[in-house]
């Protein structure tokens, strides 16, 4: 007995270090493979195209975060009816740590990506720099800031192109019109977050909520304020002590605890609240979300509606719009794998799907950005056979005809980790507001230390 | 001639063992030493500029208030297991009895361990609800105006991650326990019987030191397992709200697989084994003042 309890122990403490260790040793192999693969790739990757034996297809695989049915297997099933010669696959990862994750490792052992989709400019910096990503400046057949426009740009790394933007991502307050309409008030343009907690006020009924917000829009105000002052002040040091930061955080925390019209953050992160349903079945009749609302909203089935949806831009914090950015732009930023064999075929496929072969999106809320593309084509697959259930001119106001300058988020994760970390703590009463500030600078300013 | 057989003899040892050592070797020691360099390098996955940088991990750790704050979570966290202990002892006994229905009790106090955490997880949370959720219910019914906000507020979140895995633990506890109860010896307990021990005393003074080496086993490795368990936390809270819930494993995973610093969660995973080493061996010197084997 006194000899297995010992062993038993050990062999656990073995197993510990062994997984964890595992799991490193696994990235370091790669690392060096994904190093000097990075390296040779130009050469061998044009030598393979000039070589692919004729009659054999070129076999792509495409990575996206989009499941398959939600559009992408329409797009892929759409070329490779037409191109007998190229045959794309589309392999679907799930956008979450453990999804990207999983893409990294297959890029980093060599397993046949040979196209990527990226959500955040975060984790295309990193594949940058692990050379994954293809230079697209080397092709001068496709012109991404005079397909996609000034927001394209947002997604340059050092001046280059590593992939192109391909969708436009509109992020809104989606309204319930009717309930708009019953209290008189106006559809929204241009407002503030003052505004808004006004509104919320004049919504609420009963113990129902006049806003609520998916999570992951949920800190924009802060971006689109950092996105222009700055996430560091002039001497290197966080800035994340804005006096609109404070501002955001009293706003919200005034609508959760003394207004009670939106739901206090830690009730919504625990149940993990299914705003989209709650929006829709007509409790709440404003949300703060993007373009992936209309994935939901023309699904009549799960989520049945008797009311009409318009559309509002994201409200800004500053009392002055003229320096106001709001978050969207173009997204879904596709690179080429920089070790694939075929990367000629997975340009010719990138460019036609940019320029509207990745229509079918559109169901899902995803719209070409490229001006190529057929928008009208799109739009009548965004809205499908509800158009009529939408308030059509405040959704092209909000998808197309605001011309309000955007931002693509680019905090490197640790950053939204921590300044969620403290703000959930602010939120749920157990620090004040100056704990909440000084905690955040100053793991922003040890972050920002140790990042360099 | 005896000699040439021994040493055909030892060799064919080495044989038997090789493939189980090939595999230590390849799963366990080259990784971990991998991961003991890795503590001195600022190396990110998938980042191919990596260097040493000496002891950088382990001052950033020392200073790190995040490893101060995992670590007291990791110690709440680590009170389940003596309570899962107790009450699997407990239950135990009373499944022990001639009890009606004792099988299917028996069954369904060890059906959490062999449930699907992310399963259970979502469970809890709606059980845990403040609002909606039936436990709250319940203690508004019987009067309580303010149940507590369990996995909603930061300071009951941790209690209520215990409270989870107290469940969870205590059908393991309870079944090794009823192994345990039938090898104590029906003599013993009718000698105590005839003595005039009331059941209580039967229980505190014969049957808890004949089960001590079983409390010492669940001891060591309820620990062991609890202070690297991580899935059950990832898939309720991730570590939140706030970092409330982040416990050391979590950390590690975090910064290893969220943050890619392969570095510094090498650094952490390192000081958690250190923690477990220091754990272990403090009840391997405890335990000779209350097991009796």
């Amino acid at each position: 007995m006194r000899k297995k309890g010992w062993f038993a122990g050990m062999a656990a403490l073995a197993l510990v270090a062994g997984t964890l260790a595992g799991c490193s040793g696994k990235g370091n192999n790669g690392g060096e493979a994904g190093g000097s693969g990075g390296a040779k790739s130009p050469s061998a990757s044009a030598s393979a195209n000039a070589s692919g034996k004729a009659g054999e297809p070129v076999k792509l695989k495409m990575w996206g975060g989009v499941p398959p049915e939600a559009g992408p297997q329409a797009v892929v099933d759409a070329w490779n009816k037409d191109h007998p010669d190229v045959q794309v696959e589309y392999v679907r990862y799930v956008n979450d740590d453990e999804g990207n994750l999983k893409l990294d490792t297959a890029m980093m052992t060599g397993q046949d990506v040979d196209l990527f989709v990226n959500y955040s400019m975060s984790q295309t910096a990193k594949r940058k720099e692990s050379g994954f990503t293809l230079d697209l400046s080397a092709f001068t057949d496709y012109d991404v800031d005079a397909k996609m426009g000034p927001d394209a740009a947002g997604w340059k790394i050092d001046g280059k192109y590593y992939g192109i933007p391909t969708t436009k991502s509109s992020f809104f307050v989606a309204l319930n019109k009717d309930k708009l309409d019953a209290a008189n008030l106006p559809v929204p343009k241009d407002w503030t977050w003052d505004e808004l907690r006004e509104y919320a006020k004049k919504l609420k009924a009963g113990d129902g909520y006049g806003f609520i917000q998916h999570t992951e829009p949920f800190v924009d105000p802060i971006d689109s304020v950092l996105s222009q002052d700055g996430y560091t002040k002039a001497d290197g040091t966080s800035n994340l002590d804005d006096p609109l930061v404070r501002k955001w955080l009293e706003t919200l925390n005034g609508m959760m605890k003394e207004d009670k019209t939106t739901p206090p953050l830690g009730e919504q992160l625990t149940s993990k609240m299914p705003v989209e349903q709650i929006f829709l079945s007509g409790e709440a009749p404003m949300l703060n979300i993007g373009a992936w609302l209309l994935r939901s909203s023309n699904n009549f089935t799960d989520y049945p509606r008797d009311f009409k949806i318009a559309f509002a831009p994201v409200p800004r914090l500053a009392g002055s719009a003229d320096k106001y950015v709001t978050r969207g732009g173009i997204g879904d930023y596709i690179s080429i794998n920089a070790k694939s064999k075929h990367t000629d075929a997975a340009w010719s496929f990138l460019k036609w799907y940019a320029d509207g072969g990745m229509a079918p999106l559109a169901a899902g809320g995803r719209l070409p950005a490229s001006k190529d593309a057929d928008q009208e084509a799109a739009l009548k697959s965004l809205l499908g056979d509800k158009a009529d259930t939408y308030d059509r001119d405040s959704l092209m106001y909000v998808m197309f005809d605001n011309k309000t300058p955007t931002y693509v988020r680019s905090v490197p994760q640790e950053v939204m980790d921590l300044r969620s970390q403290e703000y959930e703590k602010y939120f749920l009463g157990s620090q004040t507001m100056d704990q909440t500030i000084s905690a955040m600078v100053s793991r922003h300013n040890e972050f920002l230390k140790t990042a360099k | 001639m005896n000699n040439h057989w021994m040493r055909r003899q030892r060799l064919l040892g080495y044989v038997f063992v090789g493939p189980s050592m090939i595999g230590v070797l390849l799963f366990f020691l080259i990784p971990a030493i991998y991961s003991f360099a890795l503590m001195f390098t600022n190396y990110k996955f998938m980042n191919p500029k990596a260097g040493f940088v000496g002891f950088d991990n382990i001052a950033r750790l020392l200073r790190d208030p995040l490893f101060y704050l995992s670590l007291k979570n990791t110690v709440i966290f680590l009170l389940a297991v003596p309570v899962s202990i107790a009450l699997g002892f407990v239950v135990a006994v009373i499944l022990n009895r001639r009890l009606y229905l004792k099988r299917l009790l028996r069954g369904l106090y060890f059906m959490p361990y062999i449930t699907s955490g992310v399963a259970v997880a979502f469970v809890w949370m709606l059980l845990f609800h403040p609002k909606q959720g039936p436990i709250n219910g319940f203690l508004r019914s019987v009067g309580i105006a303010h149940p507590p906000g369990w996995l909603s507020t930061t300071t009951s979140s941790m209690y209520a991650i215990d409270i989870i895995w107290v469940w969870f633990l205590l059908g393991y506890n309870m079944i090794i326990y009823l192994a345990a109860l039938q090898e104590v010896s029906p003599e013993l307990l009718e000698a105590a019987k005839i003595d005039g021990a009331k059941g209580w005393q039967t229980l505190r003074k014969i049957i808890w030191p004949l089960v001590s080496p079983t409390t010492f086993l669940l001891l060591v490795t309820g620990l062991i397992m609890t202070i690297k368990t991580f899935g059950i936390i990832q898939a309720i809270t991730q570590g939140g709200p706030g970092n409330s819930t982040t416990i050391l494993s979590l950390y590690v995973y975090q910064n290893a697989f969220r943050y890619y610093d392969m570095g510094y969660a090498a650094t952490i995973s390192w000081a958690l084994f250190a923690i477990i080493l220091v754990i272990t061996l403090l009840q391997w010197l405890g335990q000779k003042k209350w097991v009796h084997y």
